[in-house]
């Protein structure tokens, strides 16, 4: 009994014109052979074919599962397309070239950092994934339990967040297993019909298995990097190369500042054509100035931050006293808690500064901006950043700031905002002075404005969406050739990342075996709008 | 019961088969959904378990009773065999069902292999309401149905053993929440 598509080989092989029944990498399914004329060109990245219109004037090109930008080509170049459509699953022969329906996406953010942990790589995620579901995406997040807030959450927009119940080890990072989190990625992937995969912190053991799985699934991937990392420490060496192995295959990557392209460039070896550079952003509406403006006769400084080693508490210790010195009417406000708020403490007492230096302890999230519109100037003493969100908070808050100029801090803020300094105490100290003395010419409410016009949330939602926009545009690639990338990563590391990835794909396809991926049961979008039984979308209809 | 039963719907999928069964008479319809486990995929475990165990069972005895020869170890292996599926019997689920009995409660049933049948009544004044939960596990994720009950911490899960894909526990789902919302008004 022939199927259809064989029926039609037959009839068009008789009006003797040459057909060619093709899929992606020019095999032919019925014949099992590939078709290769003298005409038939194959770029090595973009698998077109040229039935060159002079040689075959009739030619019928059949192209089973392609995508809209080869479609568009032949088309161009006169090729008759007979049944352009974009038929899948022809064949037995499966390959996840999902496409977006109306270019509308569902993604699906990995990462072990998420709420309610809070930092920069949380509250990242969290806007990215609201702006992009007011732009009409699907956001699916998904990251390990914490304590006893496991399963499926529902956040703000419908952003759905599945909390896996692997335990965290070391760091808020669940415990690598290589292969343990093959399962659920999976079962998550296929339940919510997912297009994009994007990764976040290179630092998170569930980003890079999530990112390897979804790779070996023909799934399109794409990371974003948020810190600097070394290349001296045993740490760092190991970090880079677990990182070398997901960017290996990533289709796209994003970086959070241009210093931070230059870093995760080196440290992976990844094609800077493949990295774009999407700058984080503030929520200028929770961060605005104070409705009065300060008066100048006493000098405030505002520090927030961890007081760890690499926030520079060490260079606070040095500068405080001398600028305490230098002027006398200068007080200093420090928010944040860690290690070296003992030897702050010991500081102010060696000094007597109790009455200019007040110390807040932790300061949660939400009265952040409480702390910063108390004061003129924000001084940031970070001895590493890839980008300093610190900073830009306290600019929407109308304050200038005092930073040192490491990383990407340069980058963030004009050059009237912000007064940089070298991670020396001396140097800070006549830094602070000349900010000092500009800080009549500020004001908070003109600075903040400007803020506003600068960054914002639906700005990096747009960019995002561009950079998936490419990522699903690029061809899927055959296995033997996503191997061979992983070659490339060094003498044993390589061949030691392609038997990884091997034993991956044979244990997928054993999954697929045991449960087939129809067995697997997807999510119906149901809206939240509606309470009631009767008018939620859950008929048997939709869900046969 | 000798009420006349409509069979309002049915259908499969895969492992499970869906039942629903309406008993029309005094004093209300009564509503019943059933899900049964296929048939082949249990006979099939209990052939292969039996089939196994008189291969690994028999062996042992030769290793450890030297002096007896096979007419007398077989009915041992035999028995032990029997008794092993005895048990699996009693384990194995067969169905459960659901029966909404309008005004009155709810009924779970679980019926296993053996035939040995466990009932829960739960009266519809302590239903809450029903929820259809996705539960997420270190390997997988599905959906399961169950009922909030007034007063308790914890839910109570409408079907214990089984995990019927969720095209089964949607309408189940309806029925409840139309049950209790004709009992509240």
């Amino acid at each position: 009994m022939k199927s259809h598509y064989e029926k039609s080989f037959d009839q068009h092989r008789t009006k003797k014109c040459p057909v060619y029944l093709l899929d992606q990498y020019g095999y032919v399914p019925i014949a099992n052979k590939r078709i290769v004329t003298k005409s038939v060109i194959w770029p090595v990245e973009n698998r077109f074919i040229t039935a060159d219109p002079q040689l075959y004037p009739t030619s019928t090109v059949w192209i089973v599962f392609s995508n809209e930008i080869v479609l568009s080509w032949l088309r161009a170049n006169g090729v008759f397309l007979h049944e352009p459509k974009i038929a899948s699953f022809f064949f037995g022969l499966k390959i996840p070239d999902i496409m977006s329906e109306n270019g509308k996406h569902r993604i699906l953010m990995v990462s072990d950092f998420f709420f309610p942990n809070f930092g920069g790589v949380e509250n990242h995620i969290y806007y990215l994934s609201q702006c992009l579901i007011e732009l009409g995406h699907k956001v699916v997040v998904m990251t390990h339990a914490y304590n006893n807030r496991s399963g499926v959450r529902y956040m703000t927009g419908g952003l759905k967040v599945y909390y896996v119940p692997w335990k965290p080890f070391l760091m808020q990072n669940t415990l690598p297993t290589f292969y343990g989190t093959l399962p659920i990625i999976r079962t998550i992937l296929i339940r919510e019909k997912i297009s994009v995969v994007h990764g976040h912190q290179a630092f998170s053991t569930l980003c890079h298995e999530a990112l390897m799985h979804a790779r070996t699934m023909g799934y399109k991937v794409v990371f974003t990097d948020h810190s600097l990392y070394g290349f001296a420490d045993v740490g760092s060496i190991h970090m880079n190369k677990v990182l070398q192995f997901t960017l290996a295959d990533v289709t796209q990557a994003i970086c959070v500042s241009h210093t931070s392209k230059e870093n995760t460039v080196l440290r992976s070896g990844l094609p800077p054509e493949k990295v774009y550079v999407i700058p984080n952003a503030v929520d200028t509406a929770m961060f605005k100035p104070a409705p009065e403006r300060l008066s100048n006769n006493e000098i405030v400084i505002v520090v927030i931050s961890r007081l760890v080693y690499r926030k520079g508490a060490d260079l606070l210790v040095e500068v405080i006293p001398e600028v305490c010195r230098l002027h006398p009417n200068v007080r200093f406000v420090i928010g944040g808690d860690g290690p070296k708020r003992v030897r702050l403490e010991e500081m102010r007492e060696k000094h007597s500064l109790q009455d200019r230096v007040d110390m807040l302890g932790a300061v949660p999230h939400a009265n952040v901006r409480s702390v910063l519109i108390t004061g003129h100037i924000f001084l940031n003493s970070s001895l590493t950043e890839a980008f300093c969100i610190a900073i830009l908070e306290a600019a929407s808050c109308g304050l200038l700031t005092v930073s040192t100029c490491v990383g990407g801090v340069p980058e963030v803020l004009p050059d009237d905002m912000i007064v940089l300094a070298e991670p020396d105490p001396s140097d800070m100290v006549q830094a602070i002075t000349k900010a000092i003395n500009i800080l009549p010419q500020i004001d908070p409410q003109t600075m903040h404005l400007r803020m506003k016009k600068l960054y914002s949330w639906h700005d990096v939602a747009r960019r995002t969406e561009t950079v998936y926009d490419r990522a699903l545009r690029c061809s899927s690639q055959p296995l033997l050739e996503r191997l061979s990338r992983y070659l490339t990563c060094g003498a044993w590391a390589g061949k030691l990342f392609c038997l990884v990835m091997l034993i991956d794909c044979m244990l997928w396809q054993f999954l697929q075996l045991w449960q087939p991926d129809r067995d697997v049961e997807v999510v119906p979008d149901a809206t939240l709008t509606s309470f009631r039984p009767e008018e939620m979308s859950w008929d048997s209809e939709t869900l046969r | 019961m000798d009420e006349s039963s409509a069979a309002a719907d049915s259908f499969e999928n895969g492992r499970y088969k869906y039942i629903h069964d309406i008993h029309n008479g005094p004093p209300e319809a009564i509503d019943v959904h059933r899900i049964v486990l296929q048939r082949s995929s249990q006979k099939k475990l209990l052939i292969f378990c039996f089939l196994a165990l008189l291969l690994f069972a028999s062996p042992p005895f030769f290793f450890f009773v030297q002096q007896l020869n096979l007419l007398t170890t077989l009915p041992w292996s035999l028995l032990v065999g029997g008794l092993f599926v005895r048990l699996l019997s009693q384990k194995l689920v067969k169905k459960e069902s659901v029966i909404i009995l309008p005004a009155f409660g709810v009924q779970l049933e679980t019926q296993y292999g053996s035939g040995r049948t466990i009932r829960r009544f739960v009266p519809i004044s302590k239903i809450l309401k029903p929820v259809l939960n996705e539960c997420v596990t270190p390997v997988t994720c599905y959906w399961s149905l169950a009922l909030i009950i007034r007063g308790e911490e914890e839910l109570m899960l409408v079907f214990k053993e089984l995990y019927p894909p969720v095209k089964m526990l949607v309408p189940i789902w309806k029925a409840i929440c139309a049950a209790i919302d004709v009992e509240e008004t």
